[in-house]
């Protein structure tokens, strides 16, 4: 079972991973956009409805990482003191209350979304002559297919956690906070800081 | 004991919504737009409840839509929710405005990855040294500049914990003041532009971010200086708490080259100089001549600068000027010298007539000229140098390659410009004066000092003053300067984690490891900080997609008519309405996030704004400083925890708290300060697109 969670997980980070690279290109094209502008005095029409491309794909086709590596935005008031069995079954009921109905809309609406777009060769009216725009919207239902897949194990993994107790665990990921990194970074050792301890303990004597 | 305390916050918060609402409904009609306010309610309790708000926000607001659409039409309406749905998703992921966001995050992750915050608070804290409570003023304009750059709030405060706070603790800084430095300075990115909130209020607000980054400007600012004068002041007047740094960490560390350089006297740009002429070899020429080129940066930025602002200020507006007829004008300066021999204007005139051409051409060419733009610099250094002692700066201008164009366009030009304006001599004036004060304080110790200032601070505030500058400016839209500003911050650590490396092979090793190690990290540095940004974008974007659905079907509701009614029933007056409403704001920040306040509750408070003459954009500025305080109102106050996170064990995070409260006062302070003098905000949007 925790390998087929860790498998879909994988799969998700991997989507995620492979279209995280797309900012890279996003740079790029804007920079060059802009300096192509500016030196060569030539612009490019396709540019705006590129970039809008690269950045609806890229953070749609996110959103399943996020949540695999509990990436979304919670409300942390009371959340991180509850026991880990609380957690779970409040994330599971809200699970089934909240994300399989909107995100099952959001397949379904998006599938027919899409479809109408293949079926009248859909162009982008930004500019004239804009680029075909059905592959673009073609990316709702496939974010939105990946995410229900990942919300799936998530529910999994709060149906174990009520089991056993403690949350299963998540496959490591590159934080915004990694203390270590940043201690790393400034040349800073656990030691410096438990030196600096008595430094304190000295002041809040006196 | 204190994990009680927490949970009774939470729940008592949650019981009063709840109870608000058994009370207050009218259970025997509900009419839809009652809903919709029942909605509002449920949404701060299921946010609260902790589930990803993204999707607490899609499951409902799919919820009541339907319920929404089921009262007009029963039969079409799953249609017509899935319908809304996927077109309001749509909308999300076309949007001209939020595509800055991953933008500026990715820059984000680029500069704090260029790491070189320690050499920044190095600079600082040297250049700050004789100032009282210099760590602490080092600290918070460490934390300005850095968060301003990367706009991580944790990452920043860490940071600083790692750096800032020991040195300060050591230093026998209290615990408490330090704590809220590093705190509180963390936070300013937030405010300071380009900032991703504000990119997020527009996106919710629908006003320009352009306006919006220029009225957060001088916001931004004010709150870093009310947070250093409340430093200064309190060191002057409590030293104990901050006392002045020993003289082992003030000396300011000089290469041996430069050691020797001292024996040539005091003052740098003299000694430099005299270590020129010297035939003694000592000290080589090329290092004497680095240090005199090096000092004199200061005035030939500022000459820069100047004619700078004097060719955009005696320019007029239609000219179409091409380099070459421009040049010419070196003929017309020539007749100005021989007219005014005893006037002091006319040669300082005919020389900022001179440099014009490459001026307008780096206008034309705009960002990212710099070496055209230094050798400006130069030629206007030299001629401001010149023009006091010689009345005569023609020979200088003869010189120009294309004098000798035809002289009848010339004229024409030189009739074109505006005469100068008085400011721009007062301007002159303070200019030189500081220049000479610098000037005459100019020794060896300060030169290195900025030596270190010109590796950290000055390429950072110029990547931001770029960014900016071509935003405000109107050179580029937020997201192309967004763009740019991420390349500059790859080329940021490029530079400093090259040189890293290059420093850190041993002696006698070939340097060429470095290069294989550099391209490793920088490899390493790229993928990490995609990753991170798609992360963040992701999470802030589906917050988007959830409220894009929320706030369609409480509009739907009708919700919003009834908040309208009820709030001008209240009869109100604008201050009123305004204290009220950054109050709820300043509350809602205890339980929730910037990000689910902004996109949740500016859609509700929006509408509502017209009706009490309140400008859109003037309530983002106040809006984006009262949610400052949420960072640092405990208990959810993130800043602490980070900083807790890092510090040593014995500093509780009660003392933490207790830090931050002064600097959250100042918050209001400058909240209040605000709104009183609206101006300090609208002044430069007002100026510059109005």
């Amino acid at each position: 079972m925790q390998k087929l969670l860790l498998f879909i997980d994988r799969l998700s980070t991997l989507v995620g991973h492979t279209f995280s690279w797309l900012i890279i290109g996003l740079t790029v094209l804007i920079s060059w956009e802009v300096f192509s502008r500016y030196v060569f005095d030539n612009p490019h029409a396709w540019a705006f409805d590129a970039m809008i491309m690269l950045y609806g794909t890229l953070f749609m086709m996110a959103g399943a990482y996020t949540l695999s590596v509990n990436g979304h935005v919670r409300g942390d008031v009371l959340y991180g003191f509850f026991s880990p069995r609380v957690q779970a079954s409040l994330d599971l009921t809200l699970y089934i209350l909240f994300f399989i109905p909107g995100v099952v809309a959001l397949v379904w609406a998006g599938y027919y979304y899409a479809a109408d777009s293949w079926r009248i060769n859909e162009h982008s009216n930004v500019t004239a002559e804009g680029p075909p725009i059905y592959p673009f919207k073609t990316v709702i239902p496939f974010a939105g297919a990946i995410l229900l897949l990942q919300g799936i194990v998530e529910i999994t993994r709060c149906i174990i956690c009520i089991k056993q107790g403690y949350w299963p665990s998540r496959q490591a990921d590159v934080e915004e906070v990694d203390v270590d990194k940043l201690k790393e970074m400034v040349h800073v050792t656990d030691e410096d800081i438990q030196k600096l301890d008595a430094v304190v303990v000295q002041e809040q004597r006196t | 004991m204190r994990i009680r305390r927490e949970l009774w916050f939470g729940f008592s918060l949650m019981a009063i919504i709840i109870s608000v609402i058994v009370i207050f409904m009218p259970w025997g009609n509900l009419t839809n737009g009652h809903l919709g306010l029942l909605m509002l309610a449920l949404i701060v309790v299921g946010i609260m409840l902790g589930f990803p708000t993204a999707f607490t926000l899609m499951g409902m607001g799919v919820f009541f839509a339907w319920l929404a659409y089921r009262s007009v039409n029963p039969d079409l309406a799953v249609a017509q929710v899935l319908d809304l749905f996927v077109q309001r998703s749509y909308g999300v992921m076309s949007n001209d405005v939020l595509i800055a966001v991953p933008l500026f995050v990715f820059m984000g992750y680029l500069v704090e990855r260029a790491a070189l915050i320690d050499r920044l608070f190095r600079a600082l804290h040297l250049a700050t040294a004789r100032v009282p409570g210099s760590l602490a003023v080092a600290t918070i304009v460490t934390c300005a500049i850095f968060a301003t750059a990367t706009g991580i709030v944790g990452a920043v405060v860490t940071l600083m914990g790692l750096l800032a706070f020991p040195a300060m603790l050591k230093a026998g800084y209290n615990i408490k003041v330090s704590a809220g430095c590093v705190t509180a300075g963390g936070c300013l990115g937030i405010l300071i532009p380009p900032s991703v909130l504000l990119i997020v209020y527009g996106a919710t607000a629908g006003v320009s971010v352009v306006q919006l980054y220029a009225g957060a400007f001088f916001p931004g600012f004010m709150l870093a200086g009310l947070y250093l004068g409340y430093v200064i002041v309190l060191a002057k007047w409590k030293p104990a708490l901050m006392p002045p740094l020993r003289p082992e960490e003030r000396s300011v560390p000089l290469s041996s080259a430069m050691q020797r350089l001292t024996e040539y006297g005091k003052h740098a740009v003299a000694g430099s100089l005299r270590a020129l002429r010297s035939d003694s070899s000592a000290v080589p020429k090329r290092t004497a001549f680095a240090q005199f080129f090096i000092s004199l940066l200061p005035l030939l930025t500022i000459a820069a600068l100047l004619a700078l602002t004097y060719d955009v200020a005696t320019k007029r507006a239609v000219e179409v000027s091409t380099a070459g007829l421009e040049l010419s004008t070196g003929s017309d300066g020539t007749d100005s010298s021989s007219q005014g021999g005893g006037l002091q204007e006319p040669p300082a005139d005919s020389g900022g007539l001179q440099e014009p051409p490459a001026e307008s051409r780096g206008l034309q060419e705009s960002p990212g000229e710099k070496t055209q733009t230094q050798g400006v610099g130069a030629a206007a250094g030299e001629l401001k140098e010149t023009t006091p002692e010689l009345p005569k700066p023609a020979p200088a201008i003869d010189q120009a390659p294309t004098a000798k164009t035809d002289a009848v366009p010339s004229t024409a030009q030189a009739a074109g410009r505006l005469p100068t304006p008085n400011w721009f001599w007062i301007t002159l004036a303070i200019c030189v004066v500081v220049l000479a004060i610098v000037y005459a304080l100019w020794t060896w110790d300060r030169l290195q000092v900025f030596k270190m200032l010109l590796t950290s601070f000055f390429p950072l505030a110029i990547l931001i003053l770029l960014v900016l500058g071509s935003i405000v400016f109107g050179f580029a839209t937020p997201t192309e300067a967004a763009a740019v500003g991420a390349f500059g911050g790859f080329v940021l650590a490029v530079v400093y984690r090259s040189t890293e490396h290059w420093r850190a092979v041993p002696q006698g090793q070939p340097k060429s490891q470095a290069v294989g190690s550099t391209l490793k990290e920088l490899g390493r540095i790229l993928k990490e900080s995609s990753f991170l940004t798609a992360k963040t974008s992701a999470m802030v974007c589906w917050l988007f997609v959830g409220s894009a659905i929320f706030s369609a079907a409480f509009a739907l509701l009708g919700g919003q008519e009834l908040v309208e009614k009820w709030v001008l029933s209240l009869d109100m007056t604008p201050l009123q309405f305004m204290i009220l409403a950054q109050f709820i704001i300043f509350i809602l920040g205890w339980p929730l996030e910037w990000t689910e306040i902004i996109v949740i509750f500016m859609p509700i408070f929006i509408p509502l704004l017209p009706h009490f003459n309140i400008d859109p954009l003037f309530f983002g500025l106040l809006v984006a400083l009262n949610l400052q305080t949420a960072f640092l109102s405990p208990p959810v106050a993130m800043a602490a925890f980070y900083l807790k996170g890092v510090a040593p064990p014995h500093v509780t995070l009660n003392q933490i708290f207790a830090g931050m409260m002064p600097f959250m006062a100042i918050q209001v302070i400058a909240l209040v300060l605000l709104y009183t003098f609206p101006g300090i905000g609208l002044w430069l949007p007002q100026v510059l697109y109005k």
